[in-house]
């Protein structure tokens, strides 16, 4: 097992840049994290929860779809290089994995399994959150694992692909399994309290205990910003719009948020939605009672971006614990 | 804003009047909502319209647009006979409550409740919530400023923080919201008729000395020129021949736009700078294209005076150039070379040496979260919270103000008030936000609120297309039937050029600060076909 230090990672992912496009977390000049590549910012392996939506690398804000003009229609390029993907946390795996199923269940959506396939997913976990906080491991939801004790990262592979890229890591540094088996027992024995947060309210929610009144309460302090669909990994929602130029029409789609009155009204003008509430109730329902029954699994889960920018504290764990609270049995 | 942003989650009280927080200032409404949810902080709304935020508040007083001298007044008349004012604060910090005591006497309750169209006891209660508070604060906007009694309004604001003792430190303070994102910077920069940089008069000698010799150039102008109302009213009277406009769009944003077209139609020259074709840029007869805030270095001034960077993300697209560029190399072509700077951090410099409330800035000092001014010099912290030891003046000075009402009541023929303001999904004129494909979707055509029992009473339902006028014109909008609006009130956004709401509003100034009515006309309305 291989440890590195942060600069040697750099290093590393330096020497990989030419066969893979390359998206790491960085710091901006604001002093917050952010998914981008070496040259806009430097290379920030630990710190606070990288806040935009981790599963834009695959499924970006706006993209097109398709460019025509009156003789034919084009699909987007095929990316030139496979995409590797670090500083995921082991929740933003889970919620990868979501959209890995949704975009392929059925519908097959090319856009984004072209640029899904072939992508190496590094997980960043350990002690490297916000103040040296303990973050999660992974596992084998990822491709790698760069695991921190605290100051450098311990570098475990999962999968095949994951091995073609650490088997370049021959000239760094070996650590005992012991040094791993620790930061995996103090993983192992880390609280799931929000987990059971929200089982408890996704039952609560199935069993509709509930009433509209909650919502209309809630809802009076959503003031539609849309940040919670709009870094939530696992949202998945696009309106699509076409642009003309010359003699070429982009059909273009763009993150769309079901927080929008737009977003379920008719061209009639009704929304079927119904009131202003409801759509703060389906924000919540969609995930931890629709998508049970659909997918068999609550589909948040609990990266805890939604919380952090709800600027009303209306995120998604916010509210489970006013309905728990309010609704639960303890 | 005499406090800062942080400032709103200390406040133990808002009074909010004249604002839609949540919808225009969305980053300080919820931090209201918060303080409110959270905190339990008192909430008093004072607006027409049942905001958002009026359906989180301890009171929501629907007064009639444009009485609020009336109900300020009657606020602080029971302030003062209640023995509710803060003595010691008023003793320190300010004089001349005798001449506010004589004025206010004249609003009892039962009065200003007749004018304003509420209760007494909303008034009393209101008075009682605000003065109860250990630290309140007074936040308003354009629903205080756009009236021919502007000023007035935001003097009663003023007098009321004085006389509660809400100035001065955090939690407390006068608030108005700045509309845009750097009217503050536009403003401290001398962008108006009367000052340089840093408010500094023209009309001052001295200071008029010193700009001639930091520019090297003679005889500064020593009055005072036109602000943006009063030269379309020149150009429409033919005493102004020309107009370089710059990020303005005056045909949809001033009132009455006949009159604005009028205007336009007799200037013998015009120079629009903006980043997209604009209703006002037709009447251009040259057009400079300037890049957008993606596109250029500089500062933006935030509404709680804090000066920050705005950092450049693509380079220019087509022809368009910074402002600043444009600028001087105008300046170069009418033979001025003293305009010439390698980047906009030379013209920090420069303004830090003349501007003596931006004296200690500089880009490096400003590079991650700014600095608020007053910053005199280059070890000053700069200043979150304003006229925490003393006034500007010195003693804060209460000007006491007698209501007068708005110029075009309600009547008959027109029975109907207009108001006219914003929405959530569009911002200003639209040139912006109606390009963009999903605010669009959210907002598409011009609308009008009217209350249910209008509606009811004129036979209209929601989304009906119907006609709004008034004494300037007509124009077809879709009716939003709604709570919000108010028995016999109208709503119109201005964003929409198919449905423009400022060619019904009525061109009639505050005639000291030269603001447009734009809060109250008479109008009236037909279903349309």
């Amino acid at each position: 097992m291989k440890i590195l230090t942060e600069q040697q990672l750099k290093d590393f992912f330096k020497l990989v840049e030419q066969n893979y496009d390359l998206h790491v977390p960085i710091r901006l000049s604001d002093g917050t994290r952010a998914i981008g590549n070496l040259e806009e910012g430097p290379l920030a392996m630990a710190g606070d929860l990288i806040l935009q939506k981790i599963t834009s690398v695959f499924f970006p804000q706006m993209e097109t779809m398709l460019t025509g003009n009156h003789e034919k229609m084009e699909c987007p390029e095929l990316p030139a290089k496979p995409i590797l993907l670090v500083g995921l946390t082991a929740q933003d795996a889970d919620c990868l994995a979501f959209i890995d199923r949704f975009y392929n269940a059925n519908y097959r959506d090319d856009i984004y399994c072209n640029r899904r396939e072939g992508a190496v997913i590094v997980c960043v976990t350990g002690r490297c959150g916000s103040n040296g906080e303990f973050l999660k491991m992974a596992g084998s939801k990822c491709d790698i694992e760069l695991i921190c004790d605290g100051k450098d990262f311990i570098v475990t592979e999962y999968t095949e692909a994951g091995k073609s890229l650490t088997g370049k890591m021959e000239k760094y540094k070996e650590v005992s399994a012991e040094s791993f088996n620790r930061l995996r027992k103090e993983s192992d024995d880390l609280s799931d309290n929000d987990v059971q947060l929200i089982q408890e309210a996704s039952r609560i929610l199935l069993e509709g205990k509930v009433p509209d009144e909650f919502w209309q309460k809630i809802s009076t302090r959503c003031i539609a910003c849309t940040s919670c669909n709009l870094t939530c990994p696992t949202c998945t929602c696009f309106d699509v719009f076409d642009r003309k130029l010359n003699n070429q029409v982009q059909r273009w789609r763009i993150w769309d948020s079901c927080q929008l009155d737009g977003f379920m009204r008719e061209a009639s003008g009704h929304n079927p939605m119904g009131e202003e509430s409801m759509r703060t109730r389906r924000r919540i329902h969609h995930k931890l009672a629709a998508d049970v029954s659909r997918w068999g699994e609550i589909t948040c889960f609990l990266c805890g971006r939604c919380d952090r920018v709800c600027p009303t504290g209306i995120g998604i764990k916010a509210v489970c614990r006013e309905i728990v609270e309010q609704y639960g049995s303890f | 804003m005499t406090s800062s942003i942080s400032c709103f989650e200390q406040a133990d009280c808002f009074f909010v009047t004249g604002s839609n927080t949540t919808e225009q200032h969305p980053l300080i409404g919820t931090r209201i909502i918060e303080s409110v949810t959270k905190r339990g902080a008192k909430l008093i709304v004072a607006d027409n319209r049942k905001i958002r935020l009026a359906r989180l508040a301890d009171l929501h007083i629907r007064l009639k647009n444009g009485t609020d001298v009336a109900f300020l007044n009657s606020v602080m008349n029971v302030i003062i006979s209640e023995g509710w004012e803060d003595r010691e604060f008023i003793k320190n910090r300010t004089e001349n409550l005798e001449e506010l005591k004589k004025v206010v006497v004249r609003y009892p309750p039962k009065k200003a409740a007749d004018i304003c169209g509420i209760s007494e006891k909303e008034i009393v209660e209101a008075a009682r919530i605000f003065a109860a508070a250990n630290k309140a604060m007074i936040v308003y906007s354009m629903g205080i400023t756009q009236h021919t009694h502007g000023v007035d309004n935001v003097k009663c604001c003023a007098n009321l923080a004085m006389l509660t003792g809400n100035v001065g430190s955090p939690g407390k303070g006068v608030n108005p919201l700045r509309g845009q994102n750097n009217v503050q910077g536009a403003c401290d920069m001398g962008a108006l008729p009367d000052v340089y940089s840093g408010y500094q008069k023209v009309t001052e000698p001295g200071i008029r000395e010193k700009f001639e010799k930091a520019w090297g150039v003679e005889d500064l102008p020593a009055k005072t020129g036109h602000t943006i109302t009063t030269a379309i009213n020149a150009a429409a009277e033919g005493k102004l021949k020309a107009l370089y406009i710059m990020g303005e769009n005056p045909m949809m944003s001033d009132p009455d736009q006949n009159h604005v077209r009028k205007a336009l139609e007799n200037l013998d020259f015009i120079i629009v700078q903006d980043i997209f074709p604009t209703p006002t840029s037709e009447y251009a007869d040259i057009i400079l294209p300037a890049s957008s805030y993606a596109e250029k270095d500089g500062t933006f001034t935030s509404t709680e005076r804090r000066i920050q960077r705005v950092r450049k993300a693509i380079e220019p697209i087509g022809q368009s150039r910074a402002d600043w560029t444009i600028l001087c190399d105008l300046a170069q072509r009418f033979g001025y070379q003293g305009m010439q700077y390698h980047s906009v951090s030379d013209i920090m410099d420069e303004i830090a040496t003349v501007t003596p409330i931006y004296g200690g800035v500089s880009f490096e000092r400003i590079e991650q979260t700014g600095l608020q001014w007053p910053c005199p010099d280059k070890n000053h912290p700069g200043t979150s919270v304003l006229h925490a030891n003393g006034f500007s003046r010195g003693l804060g000075l209460f000007c006491p103000v007698d209501y007068r009402p708005s110029v075009e009541l309600p009547d008959e023929e027109y029975p109907f008030v207009l108001s006219t303001g914003r929405c959530y999904f569009h911002f200003h004129t639209g040139t912006m936000t109606r390009r963009s494909q999903l605010l669009g979707r959210e907002e598409r055509f011009p609308y009008v609120e009217i209350a249910p029992a209008d509606a009811e009473e004129q036979g209209i339902h929601d989304r009906m297309w119907i006609y709004v006028a008034t004494r300037r014109g007509e124009v077809k909008a879709m009716a939003r039937v709604t709570q919000v609006a108010n028995r016999g009130v109208l709503f119109m956004p201005f964003h929409f050029e198919e449905g423009p709401a400022n060619l019904l509003t009525i061109n009639v100034l505050d005639p000291e600060a030269k603001i447009p009515e734009y809060k109250v006309c008479a109008a009236k309305i037909r279903i349309a076909q």
